[in-house]
């Protein structure tokens, strides 16, 4: 299934094809498209033309349902919205827990949708949804795979569904200001048709051109707006300037405007300069991407591909045997996922199914409330039952007061989801959200949102007139007489309010846990006594060499020997440094989430098949543990004759001798990962030393089973460094830089931060998991209070009468109070009862083992998630109650007949 | 002698001045040029449809060619008939208008 696209135009297209039918609808539709064009090519500004067409698309299935004979039929009347509106303000309190409820409803039904479409939008330049990417997908990792130069030469040669193809790489760049100090910025290498492809125009100067790829032309650097402003000042003569980008001065020829940051949040595009490749799967990794020709689908375009790719598997099956090209939308190189995206996983059915839910609690909370406020309407119903009002005239109107209440709602929840969403989503992700992602209000959602209000309405108001209108005139009449319903709250309210309370305290207990989880990370810092305040941890690259040496070239054992002698240079620097204590480098560090990689012992099987076991790894140098101050408990640690090709040692951690080994000696045992990089089991790795549990994974920090392989310098670029300062390690970030930039101008340091401030991977999941659990704790707690406050509304309304009489016969004002609250205390006790094992369960699903967080006392949680129950309900339960002791006896008994 | 509402005398007078080329956006587009109106393209077809039916305009779908993108597009042509009543229609409203127009100004012109 083809994801739909979100723009304006194409949501007006999908409306014209839905309203507009009958045999000249294609003529029709044509003549729209022409219409629309016609206005965009005379300069038109978009806006305009675009409602321009929203007005013809109206006119044109208006005047087509008319000659068809056909009427639209509205069960709304003018008269129908007044009352809405009045019942709404007669009944304030109960209006407002209504909206609330229905305000905090809506949203999150809307939530996973808007969410998702907004991180799957096209790029936001003219005729985004034509921009597609063209990858591999590796189906034996399930996961994408690398291009490189070699398939960017031999599909843009070939492939006629794309107008043309471009490709960029992206990285981080040192750069230089005349006056300033060196900071890196991020950019993208790209070639000049990913300009042609993006149609947009620069704000000042220049694009990148064809002949800035040659690897003889003079350094050019196109900037982005931010940039401009920020690091130039927004200079007017900015294009006179140059920056030293690396080693190299870059004149800069260009400013992009400020909605540009192709590929995902870049300032800096560079040429790509690099030569042809010779052989497949060789050379740096880069992203092609291309316009889709006119007429031409995305279906299409994959079906060439595939058919020119198809030799590849023959001619090279070693490298491409499991390698699938396909084309797909450019969304998705930000996210990794499988073609068919977000709409691919099960989680967004899963989450939308919920929400859903949620919100149909929701609307049954609102129907009881509304079947509470409409209860006192039995006069208005007999007089209009006995005028001939028919009833589906009433419970129409009763629809469309609910109607209003429900768009009032969906309004406010839209306002929220526009103002509210935002800010969260980019705080949650530290400011990395690709640049197309726009979570303001789409036409779509506003769309789904008005959907859902009718859909809120039908359930809040339709049900409940059917149950009030269901007793036929004399019923009526006689409710009329004696000012009640004499209808009972069933099963269902009751049902419904137990099922509230439950659901708000296992979510309530889910969610503290979670944010203990959250907040005892902190406290993982325990895990081997690693003073992590005092290290200082930043990431070491060198990016894109031939950019900035204009050496053209991609041979990337270049690069690995020029990164090799950074990092010896660098440590070595580092440790001369007065109040260093050690400089540690790996791929990862401790609080960070390390790869995880299926192995095998030797000797270990089942039935003749080896047992895998899924670890954690890392490469460190050889100081490695001694800069992490961590001594080796036994065998030996990392030394120089471990570093060549031909050597296979590891050192494990003791998670894995306890976890995976059973306990036993794990010196001189051998291991081997089970799928290399070509797919076949690697070779035998023989275990040499064992160090503490160093802190695998940021989460669960306690269960991290791991090996270390040997890292010589070069063999990985980026690369992490830790760097042992004592207090304050952020400061001599500065100093930092400034070594570096002695040692190698092209190299970067990025994310410099003190070691006990790493945050990633699943932190960020769990960060959401706990925001999204408080507001699903806060939506229950809203619903339960609602679908309290209205039974008791209700019941009050009804046993006036009977409290009246007890209130003249002397009953106290306690007494009255009980009797009125005990229902409600019942439902709130059964919920509870209910809700704790849920709460349980929910609490040892977190993923807390074996840390300090698991020691968090379960039962304090539990009864906090009570307490905090009980306070909702009590304010609920006070305002009927109060209104019970405020009746005066004699009007209740007169009233009653 | 048929008779024309105002919006058919609009359609037929752009279908005389597209000749071959009149579909439903040019003769939207001819209409908005010389009157100002706007009219949906819904409401231009279901027009030229009651014209076809009283055989006023013939319709022919233009053929697909090889480079052609989209839907095709359904060109009308002004049948005899057609034109005979679009010149009745305007030669009765110039009759009836002949001499009135000072004074309609004049009234037009009152508060």
């Amino acid at each position: 299934m083809t994801a739909p696209r979100f723009s304006v135009r194409a949501v007006l297209r999908r409306l014209a094809m839905l309203s507009i039918r009958g045999h000249e609808a294609p003529f029709v539709l044509r003549d729209l498209d022409d219409a629309l064009q016609h206005d965009l090519d005379s300069g038109i500004p978009t806006r305009r033309a675009h409602w321009r067409y929203a007005t013809n698309v109206v006119g044109s299935a208006m005047a087509m349902w008319r000659a068809r004979g056909l009427r639209v039929y509205l069960p709304i009347s003018r008269l129908d919205v007044k009352t809405g509106v009045r019942m709404l303000v007669k009944h304030p309190s109960l209006s407002l827990v209504a909206a609330a409820t229905l305000t905090l409803g809506i949203p999150t039904g809307l939530a996973p949708f808007h969410v998702f479409n907004a991180l799957e939008a096209p790029l936001p330049v003219e005729d985004g949804d034509q921009i597609r990417l063209l990858r591999y997908w590796n189906t034996a990792t399930s996961g994408t795979d690398r291009t490189t130069m070699y398939d960017y030469d031999r599909w843009r040669g070939a492939m006629t569904s794309f107008q043309t193809l471009g490709a960029f790489r992206t990285g981080a760049f040192n750069v230089l200001v005349e006056g300033e100090r060196v900071a890196p910025s991020s950019g993208a290498e790209a070639t000049a048709s990913a300009f042609e492809i993006l149609r947009t125009r620069p704000l000042l100067g220049r694009t990148l051109q064809p002949a800035d790829e040659d690897v003889d032309a003079p350094a050019v650097v196109v900037i982005g707006h931010t940039f401009w402003q920020s690091r130039l000042a927004g200079d007017p003569d900015v294009l006179q300037r140059t920056l030293q980008i690396g080693d190299r001065a870059h004149r800069i020829v260009g400013v992009m405007p400020d909605s540009f940051r192709f590929p995902v949040q870049h300032q800096l595009w560079l040429p790509l300069r690099e030569n042809p490749a010779q052989e497949p799967r060789h050379g740096r990794a880069l992203n092609i991407f291309g316009r889709l020709a006119a007429g031409t689908d995305a279906t299409t375009a994959e079906a060439e591909l595939l058919a020119i790719d198809g030799p590849m598997a023959t001619q090279f099956p070693e490298a491409h045997a499991r390698l699938r090209a396909e084309v797909t939308p450019f969304a998705l190189l930000a996210f990794g996922l499988a073609k068919s995206g977000m709409r691919g996983q099960p989680d967004f059915y899963v989450a939308q199914l919920l929400t859903l839910v949620l919100l149909s609690v929701a609307c049954a909370n609102v129907g009881m409330l509304m079947f509470a406020r409409n209860s006192n309407r039995a006069t208005e119903l007999a007089i209009r039952t006995a005028l001939g009002a028919a009833r589906s005239r009433i419970v129409g109107q009763m629809f469309v007061e609910s109607l209003v209440l429900a768009v009032l709602a969906a309004g406010f929840g839209l306002l929220l989801i526009d103002q509210a969403l935002s800010p969260l989503m980019h705080r949650l992700a530290d400011g990395q959200l690709p640049y197309w992602v726009d979570l303001s209000v789409t036409p779509w959602t506003a769309s789904w949102a008005f959907a859902l209000a009718v859909f809120s309405a039908a359930g809040v108001g339709v049900v409940p007139a059917l149950k009030l209108t269901g007793q036929g005139i004399r019923a009526n009449i006689e409710r009329s007489r004696s000012q009640r319903t004499g209808t009972r709250y069933g099963g269902v309210s009751g049902v419904l309010i137990v099922a509230d309370v439950a659901l708000a305290v296992a979510i309530v207990g889910f969610a503290l846990t979670m944010a203990d989880v959250v907040k005892n990370i902190a406290g993982t810092d325990d895990v081997a006594g690693i003073p992590v305040d005092q290290y200082l941890s930043a990431q070491l690259a060198i990016p894109g060499i031939e950019a900035a040496t204009g050496a053209g070239s991609s041979d990337s054992g270049a690069l690995a020997a020029r990164m090799g002698a950074t990092q010896i240079a660098l440590v070595d620097r580092l440790n001369a440094e007065g109040g260093i204590r050690g400089v540690g480098v790996a791929t990862a560090l401790p609080r960070m989430d390390h790869a995880a990689r299926w192995i095998e012992i030797e000797g270990d099987a089942t039935e003749g098949e080896p047992v895998a076991y899924r670890v954690r790894s890392a490469n460190v140098d050889i100081g490695f543990f001694e800069a992490l101050e961590q001594p080796v408990l036994a065998g030996r640690g990392f030394q120089a004759g471990d570093l060549g090709d031909n050597s296979h040692v590891v050192i494990v951690n003791t998670p894995f001798v306890e976890n995976v080994l059973g306990g036993i000696n794990p010196i001189g045992r051998r291991l081997r990962h089970r799928q290399g990089p070509d797919g076949k089991p690697g070779p035998w790795h023989e275990v040499v030393g064992l160090v503490d549990n160093l802190g695998m994974t940021l989460v669960r920090p306690f269960s991290g089973e791991g090996i270390y392989h040997p890292l010589a310098p070069g063999d990985a670029n980026p690369v992490r460094l830790a760097i042992h300062v004592g207090d304050d390690p952020l400061a001599f970030a500065p100093r930092l830089r400034a070594i570096l930039h002695e040692v190698d101008p092209l190299a970067v340091i990025a994310t410099p931060m003190a070691l006990d401030q790493v945050v990633e991977g699943d932190w960020y999941v769990m960060q959401a998991v706990s925001l999204g659990s408080g507001v699903l704790v806060a939506v229950l707690l809203v619903l339960a209070a609602s679908g309290v406050y209205a039974i008791l509304s209700f019941s009050v309304t009804e046993r006036s009468a009977e409290l009246a009489l007890r209130s003249a016969i002397g009953a106290q004002r306690r007494d009255i109070a009980f009797t009125v609250a005990k229902r409600a205390m019942g439902q709130f006790a059964v919920g509870i009862a209910l809700g704790l094992p849920l709460a349980l369960l929910l609490a040892n699903s977190a993923p807390d083992e074996g840390g300090p967080a698991a020691q968090s006392p379960v039962l304090l949680t539990l009864f906090t998630a009570i307490g905090v129950v009980v306070l909702v309900g009590i304010p609920a339960c006070l305002a009927p109650t109060l209104r019970a002791l405020r009746i005066a006896p004699h009007e209740a008994l007169k009233n009653s007949g | 002698m048929s008779y024309l509402g105002e919006f058919e005398q609009l359609i037929l007078f752009a279908v005389v001045e597209l000749g071959d080329n009149a579909y439903g956006g040019a003769i939207r587009q001819c209409i908005e040029e010389r009157t100002g109106r706007t009219a949906s393209s819904g409401a231009i077809y279901t027009a030229l449809g009651r014209l076809a039916d009283r055989g006023m305009v013939n319709a022919r779908v233009g053929a697909t060619t090889a480079g052609q993108v989209g839907r095709p597009r359904k060109y009308y042509r002004l049948e005899p008939t057609g034109a005979r009543a679009l010149q009745e229609t305007y030669s009765t409203i110039q009759a009836m208008a002949g001499g009135l127009l000072a004074q309609l100004d004049k009234l037009a012109q009152e508060r």
